[in-house]
């Protein structure tokens, strides 16, 4: 039996419930564990980070809570849901309204300027909120300008403001930094704590220990275990 | 952001890509106009031939010896009737110009100078216009009553001015105003004389009779004797459908040959073009594998991918159906003057055909990039835009 999004919240305080996950991937005759038993528990308001070295799980990690890798084994509850006993219909919902996304590759549309890629996640509404991001972003003069006449550091910011235009609960952030220097993801990082204080929750995967300054909350995967 | 603007924006940006399967619809839906237009002209053309070459059908009682019928001057007859019945009939539409003629030899006419001629003479009833077929323009010859129109080499025997005169079977003497004075080479009534129906009954004493019909065979997919023949029979069991083979026998097969290649070279562009934009759509997807994998993380559904990819191909199968119809159009235009004689500037644009194209091609073009679409509305966005596992 499928289960309805948000029909009991046991707990007012927890959002994300992370029970015995394990993700296996089959290539041939080889099998590579991505996962194994990973539990936690994400509140609403934590800032998770999550640490490992290449291979260690963390993207698996990432996109198993953001609804778009289905583990072998165990459960993620959302506000006291089980995920992945929801619909695909519901999993898109579940990212649409709850998550926002980045990546190390920003994935900005080549084809829209940056005021549109922000758009992708907005509606019209928002139209007051993206000036608001965009000055605060310092991009404001270059929202009709496209992503190839961008810096990467630039770029970058536009992410963040399509991730959390749309005010989601919680922000998936894989890598952010990866791409940038120091400067850059300095301002990013900032950017992403401004947006974690005013109630807004994240989980950050990285390779980079430093970014552990910013969270409170770390998680430390090694072979797909946490450690 | 609504969908369809994306589509757009995307279409906009990739403009080779674009293009090139733009390219596709232009070339599939301008042969496909081009192809069908020359056809149909090609049709007309046959028509108009068969119908300068003249009634090329004849309909006698059944039984008749056609040498008996030009040489001896005793052939059965049947009732005028017969024509009103043929036009009056539902089923009848394998000929059209349906002219009930009385066709006789005359021994001894006695021209103005006082010699005597064996001379043709020839009553047509008027033009049978046929009730359940669309009006046409009048094809067989219009005789008005109280005339008649004499062939080349009698008009030679009789003087500008001077009335045609004949004895009839009632040894009465019956004269006709000439109206008009034929020109050589038309035939049996170079010899002849050509009357109102009612005229010449009325003289050779047979009333209510011809010995003819003459009429045009339409252009059917079956053949036009064959078709005219079943269709007589079957309402008229006593009479028989004789050709007259002609050019447009010629004509016809270049037609009918025409057709065939159309059937051939009309759904072989299509597919090759379809094939084509088949595979240009899973480039495109491949190559847009990251935004595809962007659209799912944000939320978008399988269901709005496919849109998407289906929105691009229907708007480009739009465009390139509507710059296809008119290139077709200006194609047959172009080459139909170069083949016709008669309907070279008869080839208009066939607007149905339009109305079918703005149908047909967005939903071919959708169709080639269902499987692409499907692909992409299945991508593992997690695969595409992690790096690691």
């Amino acid at each position: 039996m499928r289960q309805k999004f948000l029909v009991r919240n046991t707990n007012n305080h927890e959002m994300i419930e992370l029970k015995n996950i394990s993700k296996i991937y089959k290539k041939g005759n080889e099998t590579f564990t991505a996962l194994k038993d990973v539990s936690f528990k994400i509140d609403k308001g934590d800032f998770y980070t999550v640490i490992g070295p290449s291979g260690a799980g963390k993207s698996t990690l990432l996109y198993v809570i953001g609804g778009l890798i289905h583990p072998n084994s165990g459960s993620v509850f959302y506000n006291g849901s089980d995920l992945y006993r929801q619909s695909w219909k519901e999993l898109d919902r579940y990212r649409k309204n709850h998550l926002g996304f980045m990546f190390q590759q920003f994935y900005l549309m080549p084809y829209l300027t940056i005021s549109d890629n922000i758009r992708l996640t907005s509606n019209k509404k928002q139209v007051e909120t993206i000036s608001y991001y965009l000055e605060k972003c310092s991009l404001s003069e270059l929202k009709n300008k496209y992503p190839s006449e961008l810096s990467v550091g630039e770029k970058q910011r536009t992410a963040f403001i399509r991730a959390i235009i749309s005010e989601p609960e919680i922000l998936l952030a894989d890598e952010p930094t990866g791409n940038l220097d120091p400067g850059n993801s300095e301002i990013l990082m900032s950017l992403i704590n401004e947006y974690h204080k005013n109630n807004g929750t994240v989980v950050l995967v990285t390779h980079d220990p430093a970014m552990q300054k910013y969270s409170g909350k770390n998680i430390t995967l090694e072979k797909g275990i946490m450690i | 952001m609504n969908p369809l603007r994306l589509v757009i924006k995307e279409l906009l940006y990739r403009k080779v890509s674009s293009l090139v399967i733009l390219l596709t619809v232009i070339i599939a839906s301008t042969v496909s106009v081009a192809v069908y237009s020359l056809s149909k002209a090609s049709e007309d053309e046959t028509r108009k031939i068969m119908r300068e070459q003249g009634l090329n059908l004849y309909i006698f009682p059944k039984g008749t010896d056609l040498i008996d019928f030009y040489s001896v001057n005793s052939t059965s007859v049947f009732p005028d009737k017969y024509v009103d019945d043929l036009a009056e009939s539902k089923t009848f539409d394998a000929v059209r110009h349906l002219t009930g003629i009385l066709q006789l030899k005359y021994p001894d006419w006695i021209d103005p100078n006082g010699s005597s001629h064996q001379i043709v003479l020839i009553g047509y009833k008027d033009e049978a216009m046929q009730r359940y077929l669309p009006e046409q323009e009048l094809m067989g010859t219009d005789v008005p009553q109280g005339t008649v129109q004499v062939g080349a080499l009698i008009a030679k025997n009789i003087t500008e001015g001077v009335p045609f005169t004949i004895t009839g079977k009632d040894g009465k003497l019956y004269s006709f105003k000439i109206d008009k004075r034929l020109e050589e080479g038309k035939g049996v009534i170079d010899q002849g004389v050509a009357f109102n129906l009612e005229d010449l009954q009325k003289i050779l004493g047979m009333e209510g009779k011809i010995n003819k019909i003459e009429a045009l065979g339409c252009v059917c997919k079956d053949g036009r004797i064959k078709n005219a023949r079943n269709q007589v029979q079957s309402i008229f069991p006593d009479l028989e459908v004789t050709e007259l083979s002609s050019i447009a026998d010629a004509r016809e097969n270049q037609r009918l040959m025409m057709n065939k290649y159309g059937a051939f070279i009309i759904p072989f562009v299509i597919i090759t073009c379809l094939l084509i934009t088949g595979f240009l759509i899973y480039q495109n997807i491949t190559a847009r594998k990251f935004e595809i994998g962007l659209l799912r993380a944000l939320g978008n559904s399988t269901n709005s991918i496919l849109f998407m990819i289906l929105a691009k191909a229907f708007i480009i199968g739009l465009a390139g159906a509507i710059i296809g119809f008119f290139t077709g159009t200006l194609v047959s235009e172009y080459f139909g003057k170069e083949i016709f004689r008669f309907t070279a500037l008869n080839i208009k644009p066939a607007w149905h055909l339009f109305y079918y194209s703005l149908i047909i091609f967005p939903l071919l073009w959708m169709l080639s990039s269902w499987v692409p679409a499907l692909i992409a509305s299945k991508m593992d966005a997690a695969k595409i835009l992690g790096e690691e596992y």
